[in-house]
């Protein structure tokens, strides 16, 4: 009997559709909620002046440029610091490393540990090892440098995976027409692995410019009116955001709020460029 | 009606015909001495010998897991890529053991080229796949003209020549195939070995091929993996049946069972396991 | 496609045409070996008929190698088939003109009566011709020439039966009539030529038809 048995079952997928729906519904519009609320907010403040001015004891005058030019200097900075070496890491791991020694797989499972150690430890060991240790003081150099060692496992890992996407038939084409290892990794292995490695270093320098709690260990300072050098002391936009939030007055909730916008746009340009990068140029094996 | 003239022709007795006549020691392209081959320790293939012959198609055929590609894949040290791969007992390529330490890996796969199962062009266009392996080898003169000689010699040109900067992956199965091949002859290969070819082609690519195989072994030495027995009965020259038989350790591996002129293996195999596997009775 | 099949194909049909050119030339010796009813002729045929066997290994080896490596089908396997059955037609023939030869040996020097000898030469002609017709039938694929070939053979059988008339009405002492029997032998020999060259027939009309059919079945009709 064919007819009829459309029923069975169909109460219990009606009911796991309906709550997957939910789900969804709740997650948008929260987030929805959210950013409609801090749109809200920083009517007014959204202007010109936030990101030319430096900021000041008076919000209508208050701007956060030193803030936004700083996290645009640590994100260069942070992305010309992690590509290379993340990059050289994971084709060394890939492409070099004898998987079946131990210390290579110590390797691996120490990476793998240190993308998921929460930043604050990072802005502890920047402090102690950078900005002490190291003598660099409370720099935009020690900033940089301690937000590459945050992102370094992450970029790792995605490089590592956009090799390993890469299939070893294309190696195997390679080798058997005389190519060396290195020819084998730099003229095949990398171009084709370019879009996944691009995509990941993308999505990690994101996570770099939303992150305060290193930099405030590191020294973002609290009211910084100059713009900033790499050897000069900084702050950056979250941490500017977060100086805001703390004062009494309500016009700078307002400009905190502003500060936010600024802060999403910054971040949704640079997941969108990253996941236009994968979609353009998605491999079809 | 015939006259007594034209019976009066005279004809010369015919001798029977023999494909690939018997090759002599300076027709040697490849001499295997004992060889043995492991992963991780255990033995895939055991105690082969063999000479491979100049400008003949020596065919490897056999059931699953035999070793035949195992085997191939000696020849180019291809093997090495494979970890917890070793190779015990010679492979002499014209008097030099492959397995030498002294021997550079990258000069013996650029005298012995191969082809693989799957069609694997590199993702670039279709002259930078032929003109890759010249490039690294720096063979850089005169690259175009190259380029085009692989591309003819391999009867892909007349296809392509218009459109050498498409894409290598907008050609079909059986074009990719023969771009694989232009790819290996671009760099003056002597061997050429080619690893189940056809197995991911349609009957007419699959002719095609074979049609050019037959033709490449006038100019190279041609080695080839087949799991169709049908394939290596038209195409080879020559013929090695490899089987799994159980070791003196107890453990099963590939063996070289018989070897001889194809003619010879699919009318009077010399091993009842080898007529066996031919007849289809077992395999 | 398949070029050294396809060479494979014509080389062995090219033997077999051959052969048939060593058998027609064959039977001319053995005719004019009885015209002249000499026994060196008689001789050379014999030896001749090593040629005719060294083909005809050819072509059957040639043929077991092509059928294991090649695996024909359709047109092809009945071409390879055809080929196979018109060897040993051909082979028969020139065991036949062995056969001949070795009896006109055996009847020397007395030979046969002028007679007879002059029955021969219609029915060896003819054989000829049937040869001819035959292999050119095969080699154009004609299955309405092929057909021609069972009227061509009536001449042979008429003759082959008036022949033993002729032998009876002779008689003779009893040299004569041992003579007579080898010509009643002799005579017979060509009529197998003639069915054989029928055979061939049969076969092209095999290959082109696909079916096998005898052209003049004995138990539907006419009789041998």
């Amino acid at each position: 009997m064919i007819a009829g048995t459309k029923r069975r079952g169909r109460a219990s997928s009606l009911a796991f559709r309906s709550f997957l729906l939910l789900s969804l519904i709740v997650a948008l519009t929260t987030l929805a909620v959210l950013v409609g609320q801090v749109l809200v907010d920083s009517q007014g403040f959204l202007d010109t002046t936030l990101l030319t001015s430096p900021p000041s004891a008076l919000p209508d005058i208050a701007g956060a440029r030193p803030a936004i030019l700083a996290s645009l200097y640590l994100g260069a900075l942070v992305f010309l610091f992690s590509v290379p070496i993340g990059v050289a890491t994971a084709v060394y791991l890939e492409e070099y490393a004898a998987k079946d020694r131990w210390y290579n797989r110590l390797l691996e499972l120490n990476i793998q540990n240190l993308a998921g150690v929460p930043s604050i430890v990072y802005g502890i060991l920047g402090l102690a090892f950078l900005v002490r240790g190291l003598g660099l003081g409370r720099t935009l150099l020690a900033g940089s440098l301690i937000l590459t060692l945050l992102v370094l496992p992450t970029v790792i890992i995605a490089s590592r995976e956009a090799l390993r996407s890469v299939p070893s038939s294309i190696r195997d084409g390679a080798y058997a027409l005389g190519a060396t290892p290195w020819q084998v990794t730099w003229r095949q292995v990398l171009p084709a692995a370019i879009p996944g490695i691009a995509t990941g270093s993308i999505l990690s320098l994101s996570r770099a410019i939303g992150e305060t709690a290193p930099l405030l260990l590191v020294g973002a300072l609290v009211y910084v009116r100059y713009d900033p050098t790499l050897t000069s002391g900084f702050t950056a936009l979250p941490v500017q955001i977060y100086n805001w939030v703390k004062l009494p007055q309500q016009d700078f909730q307002y400009l905190a709020a502003a500060g936010i916008v600024v802060l999403l746009a910054m971040l949704l340009t640079l997941n969108s460029v990253a996941i236009l990068l994968r979609n353009r140029y998605q491999k079809r094996w | 009606m015939t006259t007594m003239t034209d019976l009066e022709r005279q004809t010369t007795p015919v001798p029977v015909q023999e494909e690939g006549d018997a090759p002599d020691d300076s027709d040697v392209v490849f001499d295997v001495r004992d060889l043995d081959v492991s992963y991780a320790g255990k033995v895939a293939l055991r105690g082969v010998t063999m000479k491979v012959f100049r400008n003949r198609v020596t065919a490897f055929i056999g059931p699953s897991g035999c070793g035949k590609s195992t085997f191939i894949r000696c020849f180019n040290r291809m093997n090495d890529l494979i970890v917890g791969a070793s190779v015990d007992g010679h492979v002499y390529y014209h008097d030099e053991d492959l397995y030498d330490p002294k021997i550079d890996e990258v000069e013996v796969r650029r005298r012995i080229g191969m082809v693989f199962q799957k069609p694997n062009p590199f993702p670039k266009s279709i002259y930078d796949n032929i003109a890759f392996g010249p490039r690294v080898l720096g063979l850089t003169d005169a690259l175009d003209e190259r380029v085009e000689k692989a591309l003819r010699d391999a009867a892909l040109w007349d296809e392509v020549s218009d459109r050498l900067g498409a894409n290598a992956f907008g050609l079909s199965g059986g074009q990719q195939q023969r771009l694989c091949i232009a790819r290996c002859l671009a760099i003056d290969p002597e061997v050429i070995l080619l690893d189940e070819p056809c197995s991911a082609l349609d009957p007419i690519s699959t002719s095609a091929i074979e049609d050019l195989i037959v033709e490449l072994k006038k100019q190279y030495t041609i080695v080839i993996v087949t799991h169709n027995m049908q394939q290596a009965a038209r195409i080879a020259d020559r013929t090695a049946f490899f089987s799994v038989e159980t070791g003196p350790d107890g453990y099963r591996s590939g063996v070289l069972v018989e070897y001889d002129k194809t003619s010879t293996i699919f009318t009077t195999p010399a091993d009842p396991r080898t007529e066996g596997y031919v007849t289809g009775r077992f395999g | 496609m398949r070029t050294e099949f396809q060479t494979e194909l014509d080389r062995l049909e090219s033997l077999l045409q051959g052969e048939a050119d060593l058998v027609a030339r064959a039977l001319r010796e053995t005719l004019d070996a009885i015209k002249t009813q000499d026994a060196g002729l008689a001789g050379h045929v014999i030896a001749f008929d090593d040629q005719v066997d060294a083909h005809f290994l050819a072509v059957d080896s040639g043929i077991e190698t092509l059928l294991a490596r090649q695996a024909p089908v359709a047109t092809d396997l009945r071409l390879v088939l055809s080929m196979l059955h018109i060897n040993l037609h051909l082979e028969r023939m020139a065991d036949q003109c062995v056969n001949i030869a070795k009896m006109l040996r055996n009847i020397q020097p007395a030979g046969l009566p002028d007679e007879l000898i002059e029955e021969f030469e219609p029915m060896g002609v003819r054989a000829e011709q049937m040869i001819r017709v035959a292999m050119d039938s095969f080699s154009a694929r004609d299955v309405e020439r092929a057909e021609s070939l069972v009227d061509l053979d009536n001449l042979i059988d008429d003759r082959n039966r008036l022949m033993a008339k002729r032998i009876i009405e002779l008689g003779g002492d009893e040299q004569q009539r041992e003579a007579g029997l080898m010509a009643i032998l002799m005579s017979r020999c060509i009529e197998r030529i003639g069915d054989n060259a029928v055979d061939i027939g049969e076969q092209t009309a095999f290959l082109v038809t696909g079916s096998f059919r005898e052209f003049q079945d004995a138990s539907h009709g006419a009789g041998a």
